[in-house]
């Protein structure tokens, strides 16, 4: 080791380009980019949802980023528009994702929005579709005698009702399905959007 | 002292010169230039990404922009004829019209809400349905072209934009077209005697199916929470108003068997029975509603135009109004209309039937078709299809009892 001080001065050369290109640059591109005219802020239900979402772990098989249709077909799949940055001006820390062993939710309020339905898949996804591979989300749902007057009763095909008992949502189930409904961005891009141009020169034209 | 001899005390131990092979520096030297070259290729990207973007800007402009008479060519021209004479028996003349010739209100309110049922133009009677181009047509592109109507076939005039929004603020209120000429004399006489409208009684059966679109069965998902309403769909949910009754009864059915896959409404098709799934046809059939569908998949208009109006030849690809009937409105009973349907589900549509080989019925014509269809010809043709006017609802009872 001796020449520890040419390794140091390279190793932090590498740091800072790295920093540069994925921290600097990008802030500069879009750090000051306004919200999308037509997106609306989490109200506090929805950013308890959001919570839920986060710490139930959503985000690793869902995301949260429809792509191009030179990328993948995610417009034919009812995902919606390609995303843009101005799409994500209330998240924090966005949620966008990596993986995508479930399908994208970033608009899955607009193309899903009945609540019955996700209190329904959240308490057993396997009731909507027998092959799901999701988690079943128990623990937020209460099984009762009856219903309280207020209590959201989740609703089950006949085959899968527990007989005398009634499926009540608690309040974070309820939460979690209002930031999921909250998830709409079907308003027009913005114009000047930044937006992935992909593999446009390819795709795209016919 | 030992005999052996000693090591070269001296001796410092030292590592050959072996150089680099020559074709690792040539692998490097290639692999920097193939690096080199991508990136010079795809810097290009963004620049005719940008091209594309104001293309498709340009586009949309000139569309909203369009004259009057490049309107009529591309909205009305295909029923009423390019030179306005009509079709005897079926479509009404523009010329010498008493309806382009009365208050420019009505005609403004005609392409607002469209008709539907008998009307009387020039003596003769028509029992058609004129489409409501409300939703599709913003109040500039409706008051250019009731100005070029007027001038050519009626009493001249210019009609503004403020007109039309005006007009479209006193009757927000109303969903259904206009019935007939008989309504359309309320707005103006000078129209001269028009046919009675004779509307049937609700069928017993729209009561129930109103309360399973709007409540769901046994406390289970309504109808109305996802597809809207008024069966207008919204993004990436399909528009039910104005389909065939039995399209959707048979869609139901396909989707409680399995023959027609989807996570979302097999479990709630299988809770529906026989003359439930017919109730529920009869129901979104005859619903009039706005069209929500705006075109959001990036397709090329033009070339979905083209697709939806001409075919392609060279692809073996039909076009879409040679069997879902002009203007895509569907042919009952089960040819479904494709005017104003949510892109998203069309494009998605498309592509599954594709895939799958069959559709609802197990008949393999569509499918087939779908194959043919690129990815870009599927968006294409679902964007073009989301900016058309929607179908009117058809209540074939209604008509039948005339």
């Amino acid at each position: 080791m001796n020449r520890a001080l040419p390794l140091v001065i390279l190793a932090m050369a590498i740091l800072a380009f790295a920093t540069m290109l994925l921290v600097v640059v990008p802030r500069a591109q879009i750090g000051s980019e306004p919200p999308a005219a037509g997106l609306r802020a989490y109200s506090p239900e929805e950013l308890r949802g959001r919570a839920q979402y986060m710490s139930l772990g959503c985000v690793y098989c869902h995301s949260q980023q429809p792509r191009t249709p030179d990328q993948a077909p995610d417009g034919e799949r009812g995902w919606g528009r390609p995303s843009v940055a101005a799409d994500y001006a209330y998240d924090s820390p966005h949620l966008m994702g990596t993986m995508r062993t479930g399908p994208d939710l970033l608009n899955v309020g607009a193309r899903l929005p009945s609540t019955a339905w996700h209190l329904t898949h959240l308490y057993r996804p396997r009731a909507i579709a027998p092959w799901s591979i999701m988690p079943s989300y128990p623990f937020l749902f209460e099984i009762k005698d009856h219903a309280a007057p207020g209590d959201t009763v989740v609703w089950l095909p006949r085959e899968q009702r527990v007989a005398g008992k009634v499926v009540v949502a608690r309040p974070e189930a309820m939460a979690l399905v209002a930031y999921l409904l909250s998830l709409d961005r079907t308003y027009p891009a913005p114009a000047s959007a930044i937006r992935d141009d992909g593999y446009s020169r390819v795709g795209g034209k016919p | 002292m030992s005999e052996h001899p000693l090591a070269d005390e001296a001796f410092e131990p030292y590592e050959p010169r072996r150089p680099v092979p020559l074709p690792v520096y040539w692998m490097a030297i290639a692999l920097a230039l193939w690096g080199a070259v991508t990136l010079w290729n795809d810097s290009t990207a963004q620049s005719s990404g940008v091209g594309q973007r104001l293309a498709e800007a340009g586009d949309m402009t000139r569309r909203h922009s369009a004259a009057g008479a490049d309107l009529f060519a591309q909205r009305c021209a295909t029923c009423h004829q390019a030179n306005g004479a009509g079709v005897a028996g079926a479509v009404p003349p523009l010329q010498g019209s008493r309806f382009l010739g009365a208050n420019p209100q009505l005609v403004v309110q005609i392409l607002l809400h469209g008709i539907n049922g008998p009307i009387a133009v020039g003596g003769d009677r028509f029992d058609g349905h004129m489409p409501a181009f409300g939703s599709v047509l913003d109040d500039g592109q409706i008051a250019r072209l009731v100005t070029h109507l007027r001038a050519t076939w009626g009493n001249g005039g210019e009609v503004e934009a403020a007109f039309v929004k005006a007009q479209r603020q006193a009757t927000r209120e109303r969903h259904a077209s206009w019935n007939g000429g008989a309504d359309l004399v309320s707005l103006d006489p000078a129209v001269g005697p028009q046919p009675a409208f004779l509307s049937a009684p609700p069928a017993p059966s729209d009561s129930v199916a109103m309360a399973l679109a709007r409540g769901g069965k046994a406390g289970g998902w309504a109808c109305s929470a996802c597809h809207g309403a008024a069966g207008e769909g919204r993004s990436g949910v399909p528009r039910l108003a104005g389909l065939p009754a039995d399209y959707i009864a048979q869609a139901l059915l396909a989707f409680s068997t399995g023959t027609r896959p989807s996570d979302i409404m097999g479990p709630i098709a299988r809770q529906l029975d026989g003359p439930e799934r017919v109730g529920l046809g009869r129901l979104y059939a005859t619903m009039a509603s706005a069209s929500r569908a705006r075109p959001e998949l990036d397709g090329d208009l033009a070339r979905g135009a083209t697709l939806a109006l001409q075919g392609d030849d060279r692809r073996d690809v039909p076009s879409c109004f040679s069997c879902h009937g002009p203007s895509g409105f569907g042919v009952a009973p089960i040819v479904p209309a494709i005017a104003a349907q949510q892109p998203a589900y069309t494009a998605g549509r498309l592509a599954a039937l594709g895939r799958h080989g069959k559709d609802d019925a197990g008949a393999a014509v569509m499918p087939s078709v779908a194959a043919r269809l690129s990815d870009a010809d599927r968006r294409a043709v679902a964007d073009y299809l989301a900016t058309l006017p929607p179908s009117p609802a058809i209540d074939t009872d209604t008509k039948d009892a005339r």
